[in-house]
């Protein structure tokens, strides 16, 4: 009794506990989306926060209306979506090297890679800026995708996948006379498809909240992505840009990227992406 | 060699795209880095050769030193708040008790979704003075209200907290993987054994994650020292906030002393690379214990 009464303790403070750091999660999501729908006339000061008694879709014209939304969304689309197709290949090919193939210095090579980690890019930026410069790649939406074609934490993350494909199926095709290449689209990619799909999401979710790469060498205000117009409303009407239509803009920001996540979750979950976090 | 390239051209084409990439965008930029760092180029023009002035200017410069401070500051409170966290959450995530893990994974997630940017705007306003939430919530509670973003004392508080709110699910995830690993065999035998739950955690939670936590603390420092989003959409007064990597982006990008700028990349990189060879040091010497 006195156990069990311990037990049912202990389970009862551990779902406290993660009620709590959930509230702690959700809590600035929650009321951002509370502050985008309220009304400019509504009180915004302390607790008044709160309170949305009036809903309304203003403070969203309001920001079409001061960005160019539409543009700055497709930007931020296309840099993700082609950024992330391009590093998924590179990444998964030359993992695929390194997991399968036993070329002379590969172990110095693979360690080679993984030590590009440990400086990260950023600290060259004077010095890449002029690289973007003489390659004509400033204010072009390539500059965000063409370094991060292939990425060490992604080749890194693929090779450990790929490892555990069994030799065996490699050699039942090579004996069919699948060459090199050919082997990787035919057999390799459709194996890894669950570590496909986690990666992808990773990626694409970094590759979306970008802030640094696009702030640094997209200089138009057309070739901006969404986080950089964000970023850049509190003084885009001379200081005086009201918070609901700012948080109306981080919401835009947060929202789908928020959707296609839970998406990709339930996916997970279900079944169709079965076994694509490695344990 | 020439035998070796033909036989082996496949894999060694496979990688050669990452090669090529950090060749010209990585490898390049960090040494280039080093020849203007002794140059006071402006941006414009031909950059003059000035020796080591640059450095000579940094060390008496008080902003570098603030925010050369703030990034010590935001490195250890954020390595020290984040790994607890994370390795809190992931146990708790990993209870055989709970009920609606899937749910609470989720959710725990979420912050890493979110863009820093964004979510650094919505804390400018929770953290407002005179009308945000928190200043609120401390005066219902007989509190005084704490200039968050205009005090020079607490400027680094809101900074540190949006970049572990943000921050701790990604670390939460890996080490939540790891435990996935221990099997649950040892945490029987222990129980038969009559050791308790915190000596579970401490002599077999803990030691089988020792290589995750090593990873993490690598990636966690990398990351902490080329800290932007957080202080540059969270600016307090002067430098009371400032990163070291963002004083950096300033100096070359606003006021365009490149040479100046890229003294500072030099700083960071020698940072970063004596915190890499002390942690690998570490790591060897543990190993073979």
């Amino acid at each position: 009794m006195n156990y069990k009464a311990k037990n049912r303790a202990s389970s009862v403070l551990l779902q406290f506990i993660l009620i709590l750091i959930s509230v702690v999660c959700l809590f600035p999501l929650v009321w951002m989306c509370l502050i985008a729908l309220k009304p400019a006339e509504e009180s915004l000061s302390g607790f008044h926060s709160i309170l949305v008694l009036h809903p309304t879709v203003a403070n969203f014209k309001r920001l079409f209306e001061m960005i160019p939304l539409a543009q700055n969304t497709f930007n931020s689309v296309f840099s993700a979506v082609i950024g992330t197709v391009t590093s998924l290949f590179f990444c998964a090919l030359a993992g695929f090297a390194f997991a399968k193939y036993d070329f002379p210095g590969r172990n110095f090579l693979f360690y080679f890679v993984i030590a590009t980690m440990l400086i990260p890019p950023e600290v060259g930026s004077v010095p890449l800026f002029i690289i973007m410069k003489n390659i004509n790649l400033i204010n072009s939406l390539w500059s965000l995708i063409i370094p991060r074609i292939a990425t060490a934490v992604g080749i890194f993350y693929m090779s450990q996948y790929i490892c555990d494909v069994p030799d065996e199926i490699m050699e039942a095709a090579r004996i069919d006379g699948c060459r090199d290449f050919e082997m990787f689209i035919k057999i390799i990619l459709p194996i890894i498809k669950p570590a496909l799909a986690s990666w992808a999401a990773i990626t694409l979710i970094a590759r979306w909240n970008d802030f640094f790469w696009p702030l640094l060498f997209l200089r138009k205000q057309s070739k901006y992505t969404l986080m950089v117009t964000i970023s850049l409303l509190p003084v885009s009407e001379g200081l005086s840009t009201p918070w609901p239509v700012i948080l109306a803009g981080t919401t835009i920001v947060i929202v789908p990227i928020i959707i296609l996540y839970l998406l990709l979750q339930t996916m997970q979950e279900s079944g169709i992406m079965a076994g694509a976090v490695k344990g | 060699m020439k035998r070796a390239l033909k036989k082996y051209r496949a894999p060694y084409l496979f990688i050669l795209p990452f090669f090529i990439l950090f060749f010209v965008f990585q490898l390049v930029p960090t040494i280039w880095t080093f020849y203007i760092s002794l140059t006071n180029w402006k941006g414009l023009g031909t950059p003059e050769f000035c020796g080591f002035d640059n450095y000579r200017t940094l060390f008496v410069d008080n902003m570098f030193w603030d925010s050369f401070r703030n990034t010590v500051i935001y490195w250890i409170s954020g390595f020290v708040f984040i790994i607890l966290l994370a390795i809190l959450i992931a146990v708790l995530l990993n209870s055989e008790k709970l009920k609606g893990k899937v749910f609470y994974k989720t959710v725990t997630f979420l912050p890493y979704v979110c863009a820093s940017i964004a979510v650094g705007l919505i804390f400018r306003m929770l953290f407002d003075e005179r009308s945000g939430l928190i200043n609120e919530f401390l005066a219902s509670l007989g509190q005084k209200r704490i200039g968050w973003l205009t005090d020079m004392s607490f400027s680094k508080v809101p900074v540190i907290i949006l970049y572990v709110w943000r921050n701790t699910p990604w670390y939460t995830m890996i080490i939540f993987s790891g435990l996935l690993n221990i099997s649950r065999d040892y945490y029987e035998a222990a129980t038969v054994d009559g050791a308790g739950v915190w000596k579970q955690f401490w002599f077999i939670t803990l030691p089988s994650l020792k290589n995750i936590l090593f990873f993490c603390s690598i990636t966690l420092t990398v990351d902490s020292w080329k800290m932007f989003n957080e202080s540059y959409i969270l600016p307090g007064p002067g430098t009371s906030n400032m990163s070291l990597f963002q004083y950096m982006y300033q100096s070359g990008f606003s006021i365009f002393k490149m040479g100046y700028a890229s003294a500072i990349g030099v700083i960071l990189i020698i940072i970063l690379g004596m915190i890499s060879f002390v942690q690998f040091s570490v790591r060897k010497k543990q190993m073979a214990l």
